[in-house]
Order: structure tokens, then sequence, then C-alpha cells
């Protein structure tokens, strides 16, 4: 194998290709599933947009926080929660990560650093803020990242987190994930101003835009920005600008969506493709030792499938349990 | 007439964060043009074409403009070209396509050393008028867009003669595989070891191989300024220079960007001559052109390089204003 002109060693490459994948196949498999009818609720696909939450999420440790959104799969597969955990979560049965009570857009998993998906839009902006907070108090260098999309980074909770952050100089950074549409609605029609690093400077942060569909460009960019967080730099915007494969949620017809779009889409701005071809290319990883990958992420899937349906569903009994707090 | 391509999202990369690096705002970016726009009305142009865009410059300047008539000031019609927008530097190619076409006298651009380039690529024979917007902006000298559109106006005008206000400028011409790809820079195409573009901007010189400019300025920041605090080599001289990287030699420090400074190790460095056909190293993973990381190369991708000193045309903005002031343009009685 050739010298590596990569930022990440081999097993760091590999384990790239290798939550890309798993999140790639986590909800292509989502996709075919949820038409039959046995997955309850709405889920909300990250399929197309990999690229980012494997970029930031390899300079995460385990105490960094998140906090994501409607769309959120992609993002736990990053930050280590469990994905069998996670499907029998969607199937709703037990032993889900929320003990199948929460479902897609309700995973959370505290020990991972995984604040949870969230079903209200721009709402994850507030409770990074607060982990970012509570970050800075304990001193020991961790950070908070908040995930939220083109169309809720019109909503005031996200605008004032940014001031927030701000004026506290938190370690909390917003990644703003623009797939072009909030729900339906284009983000040429939403969004006043071209780019959202002109919104960030409108509250006094940096913030930069990369190609969200190229992992090595949201690696290298989020890499400086959550240093510059850990070491007191405070807050930025990272704007990765990506693609969606499939709908706003799992029925969506997509009549908003020019004929050929996607298909276009997939030929030329997979995220995973475009970083197979690359470091096959530079002879760093051969196509066998990703294949291997990709078969081992198939079974993976398909043991989560197979557990997740075989599951109970939780008891009846349960159902008030995990709800209130008691101090 | 005038043609007028204002990029709307340059100034967007990695360098905000590591270097505290300008982020010059829409409105700002609006009003450069509407400052621009007054000084080419003031010398009688009429009509301006304009490269459109989705939410940015375009609302900015028509709700300026409106504002400015409501007062009953004296500016050019601002025509936007009729295209599809993209929001990618597609916009810009084909922007100019459309400008070449309706025959303008010249071309101001806004925008960095990349939103240059992507002009010149598409045009090079309709003089430009530079304005920098962008982030380390070797090309378009940092110049109040009031002087810049009375420049353009002037020669568009006819008042200031070509042979006074237009230059020619250097630029690279690459090759990879004899033209199996072919592109360009204004300034500087640095080959990288690295094997992915990545964020684009380079500031980790570490891999930086070899650096060849058109033009080394020590004032510039980016890597004419590496080549510059070596031997500095002006815009008007008919070579550049090619500096290796590596140890073993001198080591320099330069703006690498804004706020960079860094430390390079030179192994040495040598003229560029014009139209010589150069080789650049095998090892280089990818090309940077005019400060950002373009190309992505494959092992055993051959590169070649050639320094064209007649490659583009632009405005000659200082010279221009001075040679309507010798010849008493600006005077009314």
């Amino acid at each position: 194998m050739a010298d590596n002109p990569f930022p990440l060693d081999t097993e760091g490459l590999l384990q790239a290709y290798r939550t890309m994948r798993t999140i790639r196949e986590f909800e292509d498999r989502l996709h075919t599933n949820f038409a039959t009818g046995e997955i309850p609720g709405f889920v909300h696909l990250y399929a197309g947009e990999e690229a980012a939450a494997a970029g930031i999420m390899m300079h995460l440790r385990r105490e960094d926080r998140i906090a994501s959104t409607h769309r959120g799969h992609g993002h736990c597969i990053a930050k280590g929660v469990d994905p069998k955990a996670m499907m029998k979560e969607i199937y709703g049965k037990v032993g889900g990560s929320c003990a199948g009570k929460g479902g897609s857009m309700h995973i959370a998993e505290l020990d991972a650093g995984m604040m949870g998906a969230n079903g209200i839009l721009g709402a994850g902006a507030p409770l990074a803020c607060g982990a970012g907070l509570a970050a800075k108090h304990r001193g020991q260098g961790d950070v908070a990242l908040s995930f939220v999309g083109d169309g809720a980074s019109n909503q005031g909770t996200f605008l004032e987190s940014l001031n927030l952050a701000a004026v506290w100089n938190l370690p909390t950074i917003f990644v703003v994930e623009n797939n072009g549409y909030a729900e339906s609605t284009s983000r040429n029609y939403a969004v006043a101003v071209d780019s959202y690093v002109d919104r960030a400077a409108g509250f006094g942060l940096p913030g930069i835009t990369v190609d969200g569909t190229d992992f090595f460009a949201v690696y290298e960019a989020a890499g400086e920005i959550i240093d510059r967080a850990r070491h007191g730099g405070g807050p930025s915007l990272l704007e990765c600008e990506m693609v969606r494969f499939y709908g706003h949620f799992e029925g969506d017809a997509q009549t908003y969506r020019a004929d050929g779009e996607v298909a276009d889409l997939r030929e030329n701005r997979d995220c995973i493709k475009s970083f197979r071809s690359k470091v096959e290319g530079a002879g760093v990883i051969s196509a066998d030792r990703l294949d291997q990958i990709d078969g081992e992420v198939i079974a993976l899937i398909d043991e989560a499938v197979a557990e997740a349906k075989a599951a109970p569903e939780p008891d009846l009994s349960e159902l008030l349990t995990d709800v209130y707090v008691s101090y | 007439m005038v043609g007028l391509i204002a990029n709307p999202v340059s100034a967007r990369d990695i360098r905000r964060v590591i270097s505290n690096a300008s982020s010059l705002q829409v409105a700002d970016r609006a009003n450069i043009v509407l400052r621009a726009a007054t000084a080419l009305g003031a010398t009688g142009i009429d009509k301006i074409y304009a490269m459109p865009d989705k939410k940015g410059i375009q609302a900015l300047v028509q709700r300026g403009l409106e504002r400015e008539r409501n007062m009953g000031h004296r500016l050019p019609h601002v025509e936007f070209l009729d295209m599809s927008i993209t929001s990618t530097v597609d916009d810009t190619h084909r922007a100019v396509d459309l400008l070449a076409e309706l025959g303008v006298d010249a071309i101001i651009v806004l925008g960095g050393d990349g939103t240059h380039r992507a002009v010149v690529s598409r045009c090079a024979t309709i003089p430009i008028v530079g304005i920098s917007t962008g982030t380390n902006n070797a090309y378009p000298e940092m110049r109040e867009s009031t002087v810049s559109g009375l420049a353009a106006g002037l020669y568009s005008s006819g008042a200031v003669p070509g042979s006074v206000a237009v230059t020619d400028n250097k630029l690279l011409e690459v090759s990879v595989n004899g033209g199996e790809l072919t592109d360009l820079a204004l300034v500087d195409v640095v080959a990288s070891t690295d094997r992915y573009v990545g964020a684009r901007a380079l500031w980790r010189t570490e891999s930086i191989a070899e650096i060849f400019v058109t033009f080394a300025d020590p004032e510039a920041v980016g890597m004419s300024a590496v080549a510059g605090v070596l031997e500095p080599i002006s815009r008007a001289e008919r070579y550049g220079l090619h500096v290796r990287l590596g140890p073993g030699g001198r080591r320099v420090k330069a703006a690498i960007g804004p706020g960079m400074l860094s430390s390079l190790d030179v192994e040495s460095w040598a003229r560029l001559l014009p139209d010589q056909p150069m080789k650049v190293t095998p090892e280089a993973g990818t090309l940077a052109l005019d400060g950002e990381r373009e190309l992505e190369l494959k092992p055993g991708d051959e590169v070649a390089l050639r320094l064209r000193p007649s490659g583009f045309v632009s405005i000659d903005v200082g010279r221009t204003v001075r040679w309507a002031a010798k010849e008493g343009i600006f005077i009314d009685s």
C-alpha cells in the first residue's frame, strides 16, 4: 500500500468508512422496512448526509455532548450509540435506546454524550448551550455541538443560542446541515441570507462553509473549530452543504424536487462513493478491505432488524415510567 | 456598457476560524456595488449588466437603487442577466459568457482570487476591474470601489483610451496528463503532497512541496508573499518565481494568509520564464490554484505548468484615473 496522504491513519480511515456505511445501511433498511408498515411513527432518514456526522464526530470524545434533530440516526451512530438498540427503539421494542418508548425522534444515550434526537425543530441549540456551559465550568476541555437543519436555523431558539454562546464564550459549536430543503420548502425561499456565515457574523462568532458531501472537508474544518472550542476559543458555526437522498420523511412524495434531481445527486454527490474513490485511488486501502466492511455492516444491520422484530413490545405497566423525574 | 460579477459567497472558508479573517457580509457587498454604480453613472455609463444571485446581493442592490432613485440620485440602470442560478461557480461562468455575448467593454469583479480566476477562465479578452471582497486577495488590490467604478466608466465611455487603461496580466496555465485536464491560476499554483482538497484553504505548510507564482509580492498575503520575501517580482515583469520547499536551504517567514505568519523551509527558488513548460513534482497529490486546493491528482498523473505573460487583460485603475486627471477630465469648469 502507498504512503498515506490523508489526515487520518489507515485505522481512522477505516473507522470513518465503517461509520458512514453503517449509517447508510441503517437508513436504507429503514426505507425498505418502513414501507411495509411494520415501523410505528415517523422516520426521517440521513442517507446522503453521512460525511457530516462522521467527519465531525471523529473528533469528539465520549464526554462531548451533542444535541441532534428529527433526522438524528446518523448523529447517533457516529457518536457511538449502539445501532441494535437504535433499531429496537425505532421498532418500539424492549431493549431500545429509550426502552422502546421514544421512537426515531427521541433516541438518546447520555452515556455516549448523545442528548437526544429532537422532534422540536431548533430545540437542540439551547441544550447545547447548557451542555457547553457545564463543560466550561468543569474545565476539562469538553465541547457541545448542536445540529440544526437549514429550515430550523430560522427558529428563534437557534438565533438566541448563537447570541448566548457568543456572550458567554461557550465551547458550543453550531452545525447547520444545509440539505437545501426545510421539509419541502426550498432554502432559497425561506432563508434571507445567501450564507449562514453572515448569520454567525451578526452574532459575533466565526462561521465557515464546507462541502458536506466531502468527508475530508468536513473532517478538516470540524477539527479546527472543535480544537478552538476545547481551548477557550469559543463558539463557531459550521455550515455543511449537503444532499438528502430520501424525502423529508418516509412517505414524502417529493413533488417539490426536480425530475432526476435525486438520481443526479446519487450519481455525482454521494459522499461514500467519493470517499472510496479517494482512498482507493491513492492506493491506501484496497477495494477488498472496504468491501469486507460493507459485508460486516450488512450483517450487523441484518441482526439489528431481526432482533428488533423479535423483541417484545414494552409492557403496559411501563407506560408512565421514565416520563417524570423525581428530584 | 459595463458588466458586473459580484460573488455573494466568497470569504466563507476556514480562515475565519483559524486566523480571524474577515467575513464581508452581503449588505456590505451590495453597498460596494452601489458605490461603483454611482461612479459609473458619473462617467456617463447608463447601463450595467449584472450576475443575478438568489437572496444575496441582487435583492439589496435593487432596494438600494430604488432608494437612490426616490431621492433623485442618478444611477445607471442595473439589468440582472436572465440565467438560472445554481449558487456555485457555474453562475460566474455563465454570467461571463452572457456578458461577452452582450459585448460589454469591461467587467467589474467583486470577490477574492478565486472569483477573479473563475471570470478569467471563461474570458481573458474583456478587461476586468477587480474589487477585493475575498480572503487572500493577492490578485485584486485593496481599493475603494468608487475609484474602481470611475476607472471602468472612464474606459467604457471612451474618455480614457485602451492604450492607457488596459494592461496585460500574467497567468499560469496548468495541464494534467498532456491536456486531459486544464486549468489556470492568476497568482499562484501550489503542489501539495496531500491527496484531498478537504477544507480547500491552504494553511498547513508542511505538505507544500512547490510554489509557482506569477508575481512575488511581500505586500500580499498568500503564496505570493512567500515568493515575495525571497525575490520580489512585480506584476509587470515578464517572469514569475518557482519555489521548492524542503530542508537544506533557507527558512523564511511570510504571511501565508490573513493573520497567519508561517515559517517555511525553502530548498531553492528560481525565476519562472515566460512560455517555458515546467513539470510539477510527481509527489504532488493536490494542486491549489490561487490559494485553494482545487485538483486532486491520482498517483502517476503528470502535471505541467506554463507562465503566460499576456494571459488576460485588466484595467489599471491607478493609471487610468491619473491619466484622466492630467487630461483635466474631472475639471468641470
